[in-house]
């Protein structure tokens, strides 16, 4: 066989949307740093459908239904009925299921976000559910999360810091929980946002269209 | 940059072999290094040895792995060489010890193996991380970490 041959014999499969897992702690940020990605996206052409997580509830999907800023269609509801992690770690069925659909749906969408439940530090996303996931902290959540060397701190593709401009609201030294992040991740990327602000989100833009979208 | 968005086969398959050793006669063949952790990925960019980026998007029904073909024509080959998962090797003083250390791990969610009287816990970054989560536990010599021979 030749090598023409070989790569003709091949059955090609169909390449899906990238999938982006959005964790972290209660009241950290995440839907809103939804809600400022989905018009940063579409402003790149880039057509986007979001998967969100809630314990028993579809309180976020249903924010991010009325907020405008998405088709409704476009965003899927799971409802964990247990602790979050184990929908997005232990068994992503659902979640694999919701986004399954929403490409079956939106054939041309090239990402979906999902998001888990408000979580703990230990949280973390399956990479059979994600391609790559992001965890979401914020600095009145305290500046000694970085140093407690949670999994879902040091193992996670990009660490969000939010709601930045609080920090001298709640006696927190922004650098030094900065370099404490630093610290404990070595060289893996760490953005800091004001999601009220829309500060922060083009890089996190950038950073997601070049290594998962190849742009 | 190449795109990859399928995984062609594996030099472990005697026809592969064969082509890949063609290619390497008239062209060559990259190698691109992918973590362990990495291997789990449907979707990443790195970088092979010569400097070719490759950007990989595969069908959730495929996987990469040690060995993997990503790419083939008749002047050049890339194929995956997958690094070598590092394990802590902790072996336990009684079978008290066992039970608590197996309790930790299982707590931790750490991917773990067995060897004998010693529990192997796959090491992703730094080794401390882990030791300090059972530090108690090693300091009273209740478990100790076993030197890998290699």
């Amino acid at each position: 066989m030749n090598v023409q041959a070989k790569i003709g014999s091949q059955e090609k499969s169909r390449v899906g949307a990238a999938r982006v897992g959005i964790g972290g702690p209660v009241g950290s940020g995440k839907t809103a740093l939804i809600e400022r990605l989905i018009p940063a996206f579409a402003a790149r052409g880039i057509s986007i459908a979001v998967v969100t997580n809630d314990l028993v509830t579809a309180e976020d999907a249903e924010r991010l239904r009325r907020s405008g800023l998405i088709d409704p269609k476009r965003v899927m509801a799971v409802e964990a009925g247990a602790c979050p992690h184990t929908v997005i770690r232990e068994d992503p069925t659902l979640n694999i299921a919701a986004a399954d659909e929403l490409e079956m749906i939106f054939p041309n969408v090239e990402l979906i976000l999902i998001e888990s439940g408000g979580d703990n530090l230990a949280s973390t996303f399956s990479l059979d559910l994600v391609d790559w996931w992001m965890f979401v902290i914020d600095v009145a959540g305290g500046d000694d999360i970085p140093r407690k060397n949670g999994p879902g701190v040091l193992k996670c593709d990009l660490l969000v810091i939010n709601k930045k401009d609080l920090a001298p609201h709640v006696g927190v030294d922004l650098p030094q929980m900065l370099a404490d992040a630093r610290n404990a991740r070595g060289d893996k990327p760490i953005a800091l946002t004001n999601c009220r602000a829309r500060e922060g989100i083009e890089e996190i833009v950038d950073l997601i269209a070049k290594q998962l979208l190849f742009r | 940059m190449l795109r990859v968005e399928s995984v062609i086969g594996n030099i472990s398959e005697p026809d592969m072999a064969e082509l890949l050793h063609r290619v390497g006669h008239h062209g060559h063949v990259e190698v691109l290094e992918v973590s362990g952790d990495d291997l789990e990925r449907h979707r990443l960019m790195k970088t092979t040895r010569s400097g070719l980026t490759v950007a990989i998007a595969l069908p959730r029904d495929q996987k990469l792995s040690d060995g993997a073909v990503l790419h083939l024509d008749e002047h050049r080959a890339v194929i995956v060489r997958a690094g070598e998962q590092r394990w802590l090797r902790l072996r336990p003083a009684s079978a008290t010890d066992a039970l608590e250390l197996g309790y930790h791990a299982g707590n931790l969610h750490w991917r773990v193996r067995f060897d004998g009287e010693m529990l192997l816990v796959a090491q992703d970054g730094d080794a401390r991380i882990y030791l300090d989560r059972i530090a108690p536990m090693l300091s009273e010599h209740r478990v100790s970490l076993v030197e890998d021979a290699a």
